[in-house]
């Protein structure tokens, strides 16, 4: 469709804020990755949480580990810099280069340009100094803390204007595949972020997220697996449709295959979140839900990827002498690679192998590094030379950037293949009789290391390939002069940006889309007969839209060619895309899943020390490493339940208060949700579980006196720092706010309690005259009272509390609960019989 | 960006399509040109099937039996593991006496070498390494194992229960910390009777010149 333009304007694009995304994308994609490499090595290593120091310093830093340097801490640091100083940055600068051309038109704002670069930049300082100060939400990808969430989101709305408003403005009627992308993109992080980072604070540094345990597991995983979608996928997406065909100079493959997978891709990609809980206590309604929106998100996902691949047809020479072919072409494989494996992993069966494993870390480090890393690498070397009017300094240094990391991905990739499915099947290995399990966790750990080492040599590789873009690109820039293209542009008569509400909302495919979805959701949640009636309404529906797409195609297409010249309109469309499948998934878990309802294990609350316990578990990032969730699987239930017991899986009624939840992702460490044990006889707070408190005491002083071959850190300044009692009133106050059922308690119950606990356990320790911290020498009262203010005390109280609970009882036979699809389930099996009984018995 | 003059038949817009050839659309953006092809078969088979996957899987999971809930199939398996174990277990205690743990395990080295790498892996962090429950002077939670002193009793068989079984039900444990049981999970019987060889070669002097009754045990 071309519009008549009745005259032409020039225009000076501005690029200085591009060129500094950039510059900012390269430096924080230096450290981000160095932060990994370290992380790596500390996973073979236990000393370089800080014991490396002594020796590079030649002694005169002593300490067996440095807690601003321990992996709890640098693994959120390495994931935030990487996602989002590096990715973040490297789209922005993408997007703003792209958006100006695609709109013929210069950035709405420069202020809002330049608050958003700045902005940025200060919440990636602020995040850098307080993650490794231990400040934490303790939800992975999410683990700013709150007033640096709120920095974001306005940042983000900062962004998202300047955007838009740049589209209100745009000289180019249709808006082009690539701006569908970054539409998605802005709307969606946005929901996802808000959503997803809703809590109360108890400080100025610390909150709780105002959903707990599986609730609090679901919105994470939502927000958590989009966060790869909408942040590390459409908007490189976008970037891709505009740069890869301008580099080949060549036309995208299909304009109906961007159509078809646009849509298919940001309306199911929100509903695979579950896919992360695969086989917890998450309700298998959402786990079914996560796996089969998973395995239908392979083709929507492969769009993509052959739209990439096939536009490079005609191109393929250029891979020969192009650096930036190179990229995009590996970087597209990558993807096409990685999400095909995704899939995979979310299938059930194939996910018992993989969750918890090094498999899953090797699955987002070929998207990150191949897919994120050479799609940046390509985009670089393509805007450089354009960016300073130069050309690229060195070809040469640039194809040995692409070699060096690539050999680094496959070396990191195949070190975490093997080292996933190895330790997988090694955890699930019994021994002769079938009864017992044949290796300890540690043995698993310790038959992974030379995967462990292959690992930081590939992560490294690809590193010192990134050093050299850096000089590259920095030796690029030092040749040229900054450079604002002059372009003549036609202004185009208004005709775009006319259409109403009604026309937007009222047609064939939009209805077609919106009742499908309705009867859908029928189906998933009416009781039983009525919800086969739904599906079979659902088949009806989808088979008189392929007849209405057939016989009046053309107006379906009409429609959305005009819809392209409507960007708001677009903009409402996606959203209701990308809102419905959370929707359809988190509010019937929130109105179903509550204390009322659980029937059987429901959790018992944290003491005052206990919660304070808890915060510096999750402070430390012990989730890191440390699971909470005995899958309902055989080598998990066997390993880490209570012995003699057969149904002694987590359930879900276990960790419904804790706020935030704390399953883990990722075991380097066992489980620990069974840990916990009674309360000692003759204490009053004081527990005992699976390990007593001189057990954790000594493992939280050398975790390898106690396990011997463990990689865990040491944690030194536990037995030094004092635990904050005073913000415990604060906290129970909030926990009490978000439902967490505490008795009242004045603010001198909670701190006498925390205290006496405290004493309770320190005693012990000293009775049975535990090592003191270096340097100390103290009586066995003095040491008491100096233990009972450390930390170590509080989290030791926090692990001989994991797992307990009480039972609560429900009379009267199951009944089916509204929106819960799995009661309906069980009413139909196990409770026929029996409602039959009852109905006979009350005949007689 | 112009046609590339090696494909002549790339053709544009209405023209194409009427023609049924390939269409390269009409509308340029910032010089980028789309082709309108079809959409590859397998891609869109591949599509189709998820999405019918998705429907019959459903289907057979929420309207038939066909599937049983992960919670009962793991009960089931963990119930048939314990039934297993407890007939091992009874098994083995029929055929150990306190005469064959101290005369033929503890004096075959392979089983007390087998003890003492189960012991060095399960047992130390709380028994110490020199099984005086202690690490250098810092002493560990649990009892000393060389001191003369059986506190469950002194017969290999019951010390075999003793790590089997851990802490009596309601004892109190040592210094208040009773022992997890050792036994089903964590170490096999065959584990646990090794474990108990190399304890009573590890203390000759307790167990030199038992006498043993009919039943092959030991008379105290």
């Amino acid at each position: 469709m071309s519009t008549p333009a009745t005259q032409t304007a020039t225009i000076q694009y501005e690029d200085k804020t591009v060129r500094q995304f950039m510059f900012f994308s390269v430096l924080w994609g230096l450290v981000g990755m160095l932060v990994g490499v370290i992380c790596a090595t500390q996973l073979s290593w236990w000393q370089m949480n800080g014991k490396f120091l002594e020796a590079l310093t030649f002694g005169a830093v002593q300490a067996d580990g440095i807690s601003y340097l321990t992996f709890g801490r640098l693994r959120p640091l390495h994931t935030n810099a990487v996602i989002f100083a590096f990715v973040g940055n490297m789209m922005f600068a993408g997007i703003y280069y792209s958006t100006q051309r695609l709109c013929k038109t210069r950035t709405a704002s420069d202020l809002l340009s330049k608050i958003h670069m700045w902005g940025w930049q200060l919440i990636i300082v602020s995040a850098a100094v307080s993650l490794p100060a231990g400040l934490t939400r303790g939800k992975e990808y999410a683990e700013l803390i709150w007033p640096i969430n709120i920095a974001v989101a306005l940042i983000w709305v900062v962004f998202a204007i300047n955007f838009f408003w740049t589209l209100a403005k745009r000289n180019e009627p249709s808006i082009y595949v690539a701006l569908w992308f970054y539409i998605a993109t802005i709307v969606t992080v946005a929901m996802l972020y808000i959503v997803n980072h809703l809590s109360l604070p108890t400080s100025l540094t610390h909150s709780y997220p105002i959903f707990g345990g599986l609730q609090d597991a679901l919105v994470q995983w939502w927000y958590g697996h989009n966060a790869v979608a909408f942040f590390l996928t459409t908007p490189i997406l976008g970037i891709m449709y505009y740069y890869l065909p301008k580099a080949a100079n060549r036309p995208v493959y299909s304009y109906r295959l961007s159509i078809i997978h646009f849509w298919s891709l940001v309306f199911i990609y929100i509903w695979a979140g579950p896919h992360h809980l695969l086989n917890t206590s998450l309700p298998r309604w959402l786990q079914m839900l996560g796996m089969l929106f998973s395995l239908m998100l392979w083709a929507p996902s492969w769009g993509g990827m052959l739209n990439g691949l096939l536009t490079l047809r005609g191109a393929w020479n250029k891979l020969r002498t192009d650096p930036v072919i190179k990229f995009f072409a590996a970087g597209v494989t990558f993807y096409g690679m990685a999400t095909f494996e995704g899939p995979l992993l979310s299938i059930r069966a194939v996910n018992q192998l993989s969750h918890y494993t090094d498999w899953t870390i090797g699955h987002v480090h070929s998207g990150a590094l191949g897919w994120n890393g050479f799609m940046a690498a390509g985009m670089f070397y393509w805007l450089a030379p354009r960016l300073w009017k130069t050309k690229l300094w060195s070809t040469a240094l640039a194809n040995m950037h692409f070699w060096i990391g690539l050999v680094g991905i496959l070396l990191y990739v195949a070190a975490m293949w093997t080292a996933g499915v190895m330790q997988g099947l090694m955890l699930g290995e019994v021994a002769e009789g079938g009864t017992t399990l044949k290796y300890d966790f540690v043995e698993t750990l310790k038959a992974i290391q030379p995967q462990y080492i292959l690992r930081s040599l590939g992560g490294t590789l690809f590193l010192v390939g990134f050093v050299l873009c850096a000089v590259n690109l920095w030796k690029t820039a030092r040749s040229g002069q900054p450079h604002d293209e002059e372009v003549e542009v036609a202004v185009p008569v208004k005709a775009h940006d006319s259409m109403t509400l009604k026309e937007t909302l009222i047609n064939d495919p939009v209805a077609y889309c919106i009742l499908g979805c309705f009867t859908l959701c029928l189906w998933f949640f009416l009781p039983p007969h009525a919800n086969i009636a739904a599906l079979v309404v659902t088949v009806l529906l989808a088979i008189k839209a392929v007849h209405g797409f057939k016989t009046r195609g053309t107006k379906w297409i009409d429609w959305h060619e005009r819809l392209l010249h409507n960007y708001l309109p677009f903009t409402l469309l996606v959203f209701i895309a990308v809102a419905i499948g959370g929707a359809v998934q988190i509010i019937p878990s929130l109105i179903v899943n509550r204390e009322e309802n659980v029937e059987g294990r429901l959790q018992e609350l944290y003491t005052p020390l206990e919660l304070a316990g808890r915060d510096i578990y999750v402070s430390e990032g012990c989730y890191n490493c440390h699971s909470q969730m005995i899958r309902m699987l055989k080598p998990d239930v066997m390993r880490y339940s209570r012995q003699g017991e057969t149904d002694d899986f987590s359930h879900l009624g276990e960790s419904l208060f804790d706020h935030p939840f704390q399953w883990g992702s990722k075991r380097t460490g066992p489980d620990l949700a069974r840990e916990g044990g009674d309360i000692v006889d003759g204490a009053k707070y004081m527990r005992s579980g699976m390990r007593d408190n001189v057990w954790h005491y000594n493992h939280f002083m050398n975790p390898r006196q106690t396990s011997e071959g463990s990689n865990m850190p040491a944690y030194p300044w536990l037995f030094e720092q004092k635990t904050d009692l005073k913000a415990l009133p604060k906290k129970i106050a909030v926990q009490q706010k978000l439902g967490v059922p505490y008795p009242a308690m004045n603010q001198h119950d909670i701190i006498g309690k925390a205290e006496f606990q405290a004493r309770e356990i320190a005693d012990d320790l000293a009775a049975k005259k535990v090592l003191q911290p270096a340097g100390l020498e103290m009586g066995e009262e003095e040491f008491a009272g100096y233990l009972a203010d450390r930390k170590v005390v509080a989290l030791i109280a926090y692990m001989q509390k994991l797992g307990t609970y009480r039972i609560q009882e429900k009379d009267g036979p199951p009944e089916g609960q509204p929106l819960d699809p799995d009661s309906y389930r069980e009413l139909t099996e196990k409770t026929e019989a029996l409602r039959k009984g009852e109905t006979a018995q009350a005949t007689e | 960006m112009s046609d590339d003059p090696s494909e002549p038949e790339v053709k544009r817009g209405a023209f194409a399509k009427k023609k049924g050839e390939v269409i390269l659309r009409e509308h340029e953006y910032d010089g980028i040109q789309e082709f309108d092809q079809k959409l590859p078969n397998w891609w869109l088979f591949t599509f189709y099937i998820a999405i019918v996957w998705f429907v019959a899987y459903w289907v057979i999971y929420y309207h038939t039996d066909a599937y049983r809930t992960d919670s009962q199939k793991i009960t089931e398996m963990m119930e048939t593991i314990q039934t297993e174990k407890k007939a091992a277990l009874a098994e083995a205690l029929a055929s150990l006496t306190d005469k064959a743990l101290i005369e033929e395990w503890a004096t075959d080295p392979a089983k007390v070498s087998a003890g003492e790498t189960t012991y060095m892996q399960t047992c130390t962090a709380c028994h110490g390494t020199g099984l005086d429950a202690k690490m250098g002077d810092i002493p560990l939670s649990g009892r000393p194992l060389n001191d003369g002193e059986w506190h469950y009793g002194k017969a290999p068989t019951e010390i075999f229960k003793m790590i089997n079984n851990g802490t009596p039900e309601g004892g109190a444990g040592y210094n208040g910390v009773p022992m997890i049981a050792k036994g089903g999970g964590m170490l096999t019987t065959q584990q646990v009777a090794e474990l108990t060889a190399f304890l009573i070669a590890k203390n000759p002097d307790d167990f030199a010149g038992a006498t043993f009754d009919d039943q092959g045990m030991l008379i105290e």
